[in-house]
């Protein structure tokens, strides 16, 4: 199994010059900076030659005082070897323009469209850029760049002004000033075509439609558009369209402090919020050069995988309820039992969704007497009771009509759309951060990564019921395993990393998510990117959902178990 | 007192004139039946929510009359009689506002040839019937479809996609079911030598339900389809379609509409024990023989219901090509294959 030195050698030796600045960080992390010219072909030597056939996202930085822009294309693969490639490409300011890698990897789509809305950085060759995230009349406004004033002006005071456009739609923009009216350099900003006018393009007769479902509809999980392009009862095309309650959590957390950026993850997805927090701290950490104490990294274990079970708890029994009606019964059982394991949760952090748990370099609280026991006691209920779920499910022939060959993910499409999580593995790929960048303690832990070969909705749902079962495994040998000892490292007080970039990934209850996080040595980071699963998921579900039946719309967007949260962080 | 110099003029004027009569008979009639049919829909929803709770550990109803809830319908009904009744600017308002008052004839067209039980007078059953016609069991059955073209009414008129793709999926429904639903009718007919739903039951001296099984499989399974009841409730699917036909309608309109499918849950389950599982049959009951057969009824009704709830609670949706399917090569066939034993074993039943 290559490491990351071998692929830094491979490169430079397929392309010599090519290779700005290199660090190797450890044997699966390889940090490269890259001439933008040759980004396409290195990417695309690496995809062929290498195995790396998993684009896992791109994240724009502004470098305002040396006047650049960075993208930085993270690169793994699913199985091949366990490096990432986090390869960083340089463009001036003024003209921002790197070439797209959306015809090399199918998922890079989304990415590019962000960075490009976001901070106005071109990508050559995109098919479509338009703005995922942000309405319409922000697109130009570039927000997430460093001298963006914002609404209001936090350096004048000032207000974007509000106007009604002839669409109906409220437009903020500046006046322009008279110095800048007399200069000729007022921004024009440039129209593009509206999601809703990109839709109705693809109108063919009368007999079709669009039906919405969303951004309030008992389908989705939070608010999100799908729109179904129909054709009586089958699906011709999908639009899905997020941004409905995007929270520039990244763009707060640079203007809060380390510590106070906690919080915020914790709000991105209330389902994981101990993995997120993981991701978030683990990526600090790494800046800081910390390692928390074994019995931290214990703790975190277990909380991480009691998350995974409350969260496949709920999911699945929302997801029941989505496939028969609000008042199908399994749905309160599931809520029922869930409610034991958070409470176990909220004995350790005192709070039962949004944890702010983990410390950079250990944990806010040692574990409560008698946790162990009670944790035993409810794991034993919670296997019976899941044991019992996945017989039910087994054994309703109904439910096996709707969902067997549902929705079907073949291996190499789950690898080209991107997802991870249930969904990949389903498709017969054993990909999980588990094991394939290993944290904490989980290399002493003795687990199965639960996999399926068909890839559709029914194997996504019984295996996450299985994987409930391999968490309840962990928790319980990290009860039986984990020592005694301080749960906290020293860290001075005021939390002030030196510069430099990590990037720290964990397994979310729903797959892959990432934390990419910049400092510059002050005390607050520079740039925060999250990658999450979820925001995969969507990307992959228009094209799942062709051709299908309205019913199975239901079955295969919600056997994703989403969150729209986290799509719009 | 002396009832004769009551009766006599009475009698010879009903003779003089029977048509006011009958009116008169037909309105006390009507006046009974709307009333037991919705204060008995009024209990089925009160057990439909109990049951339910029940089923999901839960409480259901607590607050309103009693620790039982037994009021909770009462104050919902306040709710929606109070609520501001809005018309969709793109709605066809004339259908749009007749659907659910096509909803409710329906129902009340259904109940006017359903016997409601019977009464035990002096060793002698009188069915609780207002209009004991003929040909009652196919004239009900076809009535109760009826309800389609209020759905379809409801649907169309309501300018909504959702409320379009309901409309059209219960129409699909209801042709792939009816048929099924009416073949088992008649086998039923052809063993009881009879379509009147009186006699029917009095032939039953073994049920039906045992007679011919899977008549009454099939018959069970579309009249679950017929009423919409999970899992064939795809019509309104809130997962996929919110409320489907329903999903333009507020305040007492939508009230009606969600009323009538109990109802015509009620006259359904009726309709099933009518005819497959021997009526108001059963051994007298000792201290109580004038309402006995009507105590058999209950219990044969409530079981009946019950099924219907429980089924709900615990079954996921079909999808409408499956329900379609499942129609149409399955209980079409099926239904026929049972009219051939029917007649067949019906030669030895009578």
């Amino acid at each position: 199994m290559p490491n990351a030195s071998d692929i830094l050698s491979a490169i430079q030796s397929a392309f010599p010059g090519a290779v700005t600045e290199s660090r190797v960080e450890s044997d699966r992390r390889l940090w490269l900076t890259v001439d933008a010219k040759k980004l396409v072909d290195i990417t695309k030597f690496l995809r062929d030659k290498h195995g790396f056939d998993h684009y896992s996202g791109a994240a724009g930085v502004d470098r305002i005082n040396d006047n650049l822009f960075e993208v930085t294309e993270i690169l793994t693969s699913h199985g091949a070897h366990q490096v990432v490639v986090l390869m960083k490409v340089k463009t001036p300011r003024d003209n921002p323009s790197v070439p797209s890698l959306n015809g090399l990897y199918w998922n890079a789509n989304w990415y590019e469209r962000e960075a490009w809305e976001m901070f106005g950085i071109n990508f050559e060759g995109h098919p479509g850029l338009y703005s995922l995230l942000l309405p319409d009349e922000l697109v130009g406004a570039w927000p997430w760049r460093k001298d963006w004033k914002g609404y209001p002006d936090t350096t004048t005071g000032k207000r974007a002004v509000e106007k009604l456009a002839t669409s109906g739609h409220t437009e903020y923009r500046f006046e322009p000033t008279i110095e800048e009216l007399k200069a000729g350099t007022v921004h024009q900003r440039q129209k593009f075509p509206t999601f809703r006018e990109r839709e109705e393009m693809e109108l063919g007769s009368d007999a079709e439609m669009i039906m919405h479902m969303g951004p309030q509809h008992a389908v989705v999980p939070g608010p999100f558009l799908l729109d179904l392009l129909l054709d009586g009862e089958r699906v011709k095309k999908a639009f899905l369209d997020v941004g409905y309650i995007h929270k520039g959590i990244e763009k707060i957390m640079e203007n809060r402090t380390y510590p106070q950026g906690l919080v915020y993850t914790d709000r991105m997805c209330y389902m994981a919020s101990i993995s997120n927090n993981e991701a978030y701290c683990g990526a600090v950490e790494k800046l800081l050069g910390v390692t928390p104490p074994e019995r931290a990294q214990y703790i975190r274990v277990i909380l991480a995988e009691l998350s995974r079970i409350q969260s496949h708890l709920l999911g699945t029994g929302e997801f029941l309820t989505l496939l028969g009606s609000a008042t199908y019964s399994p749905f309160m059982y599931m809520i029922i039992d869930r409610e034991d394991v958070v409470s176990l949760m909220e004995a350790v952090t005192g709070a039962r969704i949004t944890h702010s748990f983990v410390r950079f370099g250990g944990v806010r609280n040692d574990l409560p007497d008698g946790f162990a026991d009670q944790t035993r006691k409810v794991l034993k209920m919670v296997r019976e009771k899941t044991t019992e779920y996945i017989d039910l499910l087994a054994s309703d022939p109904i439910y096996q009509q709707r969902m067997e060959g549902v929705g079907v993910l073949t291996p190499g499409d789950a690898r080209r759309l991107g997802v991870s999580g249930p969904p990949l593995r389903e498709s017969d790929t054993p990909y999980d951060m588990r094991r394939e960048d290993p944290i904490l303690v989980y290399p002493d832990l003795d687990f199965n990564v639960i996999t399926r070969t068909k890839g559709d909705s029914l194997a996504r749902v019984e295996a996450r019921m299985e994987e409930i079962l391999e968490s309840c495994h962990i928790v319980e040998q990290c009860l039986d395993q984990i020592p005694e000892g301080p749960i906290q490292e020293k860290l001075p007080k005021k939390v002030k990393p030196e510069p430099g970039e990590a990037y720290y990934r964990v397994e979310d209850p729903r797959g892959e998510m990432g934390f990419f996080v910049v400092s510059d040595g002050s005390d607050k980071p520079y740039r925060v990117k999250v990658r999450g699963p979820v925001y995969a998921y969507f990307q992959a579900l228009p094209p799942l959902l062709e051709g299908v039946y309205v019913a199975d719309v239901v079955a295969i967007a919600g056997s994703m178990d989403s969150c729209t949260s986290e799509v719009d962080r | 007192m002396d009832l004769s110099a009551i009766i006599e003029p009475v009698s010879s004027w009903i003779d003089q004139e029977p048509l006011i009569f009958a009116l008169i008979i037909g309105l006390i009639g009507a006046a009974i039946i709307s009333g037991v049919i919705n204060v008995g829909a009024m209990a089925v929803v009160w057990m439909d929510r109990k049951v339910m709770g029940d089923v999901q550990r839960r409480f259901g109803p607590a607050r309103v009359g009693s620790r039982w809830g037994l009021l909770q319908l009462g104050a919902d009904a306040i709710k929606l009689f109070t609520k501001e009744d809005s018309i969709p600017i793109g709605a066809d308002k004339q259908v749009y506002v007749w659907a659910p008052i096509v909803a409710s004839i329906t129902t009340m067209l259904v109940a006017a040839a359903l016997p409601f039980g019977a009464l035990n007078i002096g060793g002698k059953e009188y069915p609780l019937v207002v209009a004991n016609m003929d040909i009652s069991a196919f004239y009900v059955e076809a009535a109760l479809s009826v309800m389609t073209v209020a759905i379809f009414m409801a649907g169309f008129s309501s300018n909504n996609k959702y409320s379009l793709l309901g409309a059209f999926r219960g129409m699909a429904r209801m042709i792939a079911y009816e048929v099924p639903m009416g073949v088992c009718v008649i086998a039923v007919a052809v063993m009881a030598h009879s379509l009147n739903l009186v006699e029917i039951v009095n032939s039953q001296s073994l049920w039906y339900a045992f007679a011919q099984p899977l008549g009454f499989l099939i018959f069970t399974v579309a009249l679950m389809t017929d009423l919409g009841r999970v899992p064939f409730d795809q019509s309104e699917a809130e997962e996929e379609i919110i409320a489907g036909y329903t999903t333009e309608y507020g305040g007492i309109r939508w009230g009606l509409l969600y009323f009538q499918e109990y109802i015509n849950m009620l006259l359904g389950s009726i309709l099933l024990v009518l005819l497959f599982l021997g009526g108001w049959n059963g051994p007298n009951i000792p201290l109580l023989p004038p309402i006995s057969p009507m105590i058999w009824f209950a219990l044969k009704l409530i079981i009946v219901l019950e099924f219907l709830i429980w089924t709900r609670a615990s079954l996921v949706r079909f999808r409408i090509d499956q329900v379609t399917d499942l129609g149409w090569k399955w209980m079409l066939p099926l239904s026929i294959v049972n009219l051939a034993w029917a007649a067949a074993v019906g030669l030895y039943f009578a």
